[in-house]
């Protein structure tokens, strides 16, 4: 490997690649944007369940509903309640009955009326119905003959739910990653469309030393976005080097899947309709931290779910190596895969 | 007794049913200029990607300044200049920045492109970037390029194609001192008057194969008709063509015959072209 020759293509490909007042955009654009919504979006989880209470008698049992996680507002009117909740002032509203505690007392039904919204997600139904229910037993000292005790598995996180801005983080930095291997395909492919490679083939330069430039270059520029915007939002304090070094591996995904994507695309157009696909499916498992639970078993097939899942937990959970070290391995094997037909296709391309 | 630049032994190529080189060989000597005449698609542009080690010869061999093509290609690349038929250049670079680029490839730490760009006519738009440049400032710049490194062998493809007259003619007196500083050069062209004036030799290229190489001189004296052209003045008034072959027994007395029978106005030798050569040869022409 001649270095002066590697170090001539990196100083050619970047002035290139910044030259390209498109992809000079994207960089630039998509470092500021992601730090602006990651600021824009909440720092924190509301964790409490607002609940509007219309009670002509408060019963004492309904007096102790301020615990943990419930928020209770007394409101003047069954009316007042109904609008309130309507406006979305409300998880739920309770209308107590004027004649609720005489029922109660006398072993009667009464009716109490709950209220939600149209747009109530059906576990908040079920658990407020189930709050009222348990209340109405502790009112009339009839408790349920069951005792439930909570385990929570794995990090509690009651108190320090992770806010939206950070389980973003790995969305970003994956974004900002993956673009980077349109970037370099793009540069690839020019190079064999306009023929400057058979130029350069016939120099003292090898194929392995373009290679290697254009190596540097992907994964250099990859890599040095991806810590950036991870440095302004502050998500390599935690695990740095865990985190570190999943992204450099994650940018020599990016760079080997621009090979692959350089190998069968012949400019723009077909680079941009070959990577949309690709970049819509290793962005997948990012979709699986944002939403938790949308996403199985299947997704762990993609490559990118090892460096979102490492980026995540180093970042958000303090995951340590002995945590993250399978992800890391099986994402370096992914690579070494990819890189090896990527080069192998470029290679014919470039005959 | 000048060494043999390069030397090309039975070289052939194919892709798939199409062969595009049939088994030639030819040699070039050091200093030499070789035009490689023939149309599009006879082969010329594959036998210099064989000779420049871009294809590996599906038969034969390839010898550059004694080195094999196929084993040496560093070292053979170290030692040639190529300037394609298509420009290829970095069109979002200056001249400069394209030059400075292949020098640092070809380990050129002294290398002077302003001077190199002011050979070639294109001082004063160094820094420009070549996306703004005219066709023939690019063709200027291809041949720039391909000397960055002080070629000991250059290889042009079809370097004035689609030229202006003075752009072709300042690309052809580029070539010129290149070959006077001792270079070997390799001149494919499809341009008959060019291969005329610039080779010291040419082969002429027809589906694959050389079907005639010597000195253009050599070939016209072989191939071509010479004849005296003259127009006389009859009795009449009129003018009329006579043509009196040359090179034959009967030349002489027919010269005479003419000069001492008729009233001659205008009198001319006439060579054959290298096009007609070809079509003689080959029964095609050169441009189709």
């Amino acid at each position: 490997m001649n270095l002066r020759i590697i170090g001539a293509l990196i100083s050619k490909d970047f002035a290139l690649f910044f030259r390209n007042r498109f992809f000079a955009l994207v960089t630039v654009l998509g470092i500021v944007a992601y730090t602006i919504v990651y600021f824009v979006m909440p720092s924190s989880v509301d964790e409490s369940l607002k609940i509007g209470l219309y009670a002509p008698v408060m019963p004492p049992v309904f007096e102790q509903l301020q615990e943990e996680g419930l928020e209770i507002e007394v409101v003047e009117s069954d009316e007042a309640l109904r609008e309130a909740v309507t406006e979305g002032q409300y998880m739920a509203g309770v209308a107590l009955p004027a004649d609720i505690m005489e029922k109660l007392l006398l072993g009667q039904k009464t009716q109490i009326t709950l209220y939600f919204a149209s747009d109530t997600p059906e576990e908040i139904k079920d658990a407020v119905g189930v709050v009222i229910r348990e209340l109405a037993y502790l009112q009339i000292g009839q408790p349920l003959a069951i005792e439930v005790s909570e385990e929570i598995l794995g990090p509690d996180m009651i108190g320090m739910q992770i806010p939206p801005r950070d389980r973003l983080r790995p969305l970003f930095a994956i974004f900002i990653i993956m673009t980077e291997t349109l970037g370099l395909a793009t540069l690839i492919s020019e190079e064999v469309e306009q023929r400057t490679i058979q130029a350069l083939l016939v120099t003292p330069m090898r194929v392995k030393e373009l290679f290697a430039a254009k190596g540097t270059i992907g994964v250099g520029l990859a890599f040095g976005q991806a810590v950036l915007f991870m440095a302004i939002v502050g998500g390599i304090s935690s695990q740095p080097l865990i985190i570190l070094t999943a992204l450099l591996l994650g940018a020599v995904l990016a760079t080997a899947t621009a090979f692959l994507i350089a190998s069968v695309a012949k400019d723009l157009m077909s680079v941009t309709a070959w990577s949309i696909p690709v970049l819509i499916i290793l962005i997948i498992p990012s979709i699986g931290i944002l939403l938790p639970g949308t996403l199985t078993g299947w997704v762990e097939v993609i490559p990118s779910y090892y460096l979102v899942d490492t980026v995540h937990q180093a970042a958000n959970f303090g995951a340590g190596w002995g945590d993250v070290w399978r992800n890391l391995l099986v994402l370096l094997g992914f690579n070494l895969a990819i890189v090896w037909i990527g080069v192998i296709a470029l290679r014919r391309k470039f005959r | 007794m000048a060494h043999d630049a390069i030397v090309a032994e039975e070289l052939a190529y194919w892709y798939g049913e199409l062969v595009a080189v049939d088994h030639i060989s030819f040699r070039v000597a050091e200093g030499e200029i070789l035009g490689f005449l023939g149309p599009n698609g006879a082969g010329k542009t594959t036998t210099v990607k064989m000779l420049t080690g871009l294809l590996r010869p599906k038969a034969g061999k390839a010898l550059l300044l004694g080195m094999d093509v196929t084993k040496n290609t560093k070292k053979v690349h170290e030692k040639i200049g190529v300037c394609f038929e298509d420009t290829n250049l970095y069109e979002q670079l200056s001249a400069v920045e394209n030059l400075r680029l292949f020098a640092r490839l070809f380990g050129r730490s002294r290398f002077n492109a302003n001077a190199l760009l002011k050979a070639v006519g294109l001082e004063g738009r160094e820094k420009d970037k070549v996306e703004a440049y005219s066709k023939g400032m690019k063709r200027r710049l291809m041949v720039a390029r391909s000397l960055v490194n002080r070629p000991e062998v250059l290889f042009l493809d079809e370097p004035t194609a689609g030229l202006d007259p003075t752009s072709a003619e300042s690309i052809r007196s580029i070539i010129l001192k290149v070959r006077d500083r001792g270079a070997t050069i390799l001149l494919a062209t499809h341009d008959m008057m060019e291969a005329d004036k610039l080779s010291d030799r040419i082969a002429f290229m027809n589906q694959g194969k050389i079907v005639a190489l010597d000195t253009p001189h050599n070939l016209k004296q072989q191939y071509g008709k010479r004849s005296l052209k003259a127009k006389v003045s009859t009795q009449s008034g009129e003018l009329e063509d006579r043509e009196i072959p040359l090179d034959t027994q009967e030349t002489p007395n027919a010269i005479s015959e003419l000069f001492a029978q008729e009233k001659v106005v205008t009198v001319h030798s006439e060579e054959a072209s290298l096009e007609d050569i070809f079509i003689r040869i080959t029964g095609r022409g050169l441009v189709e």
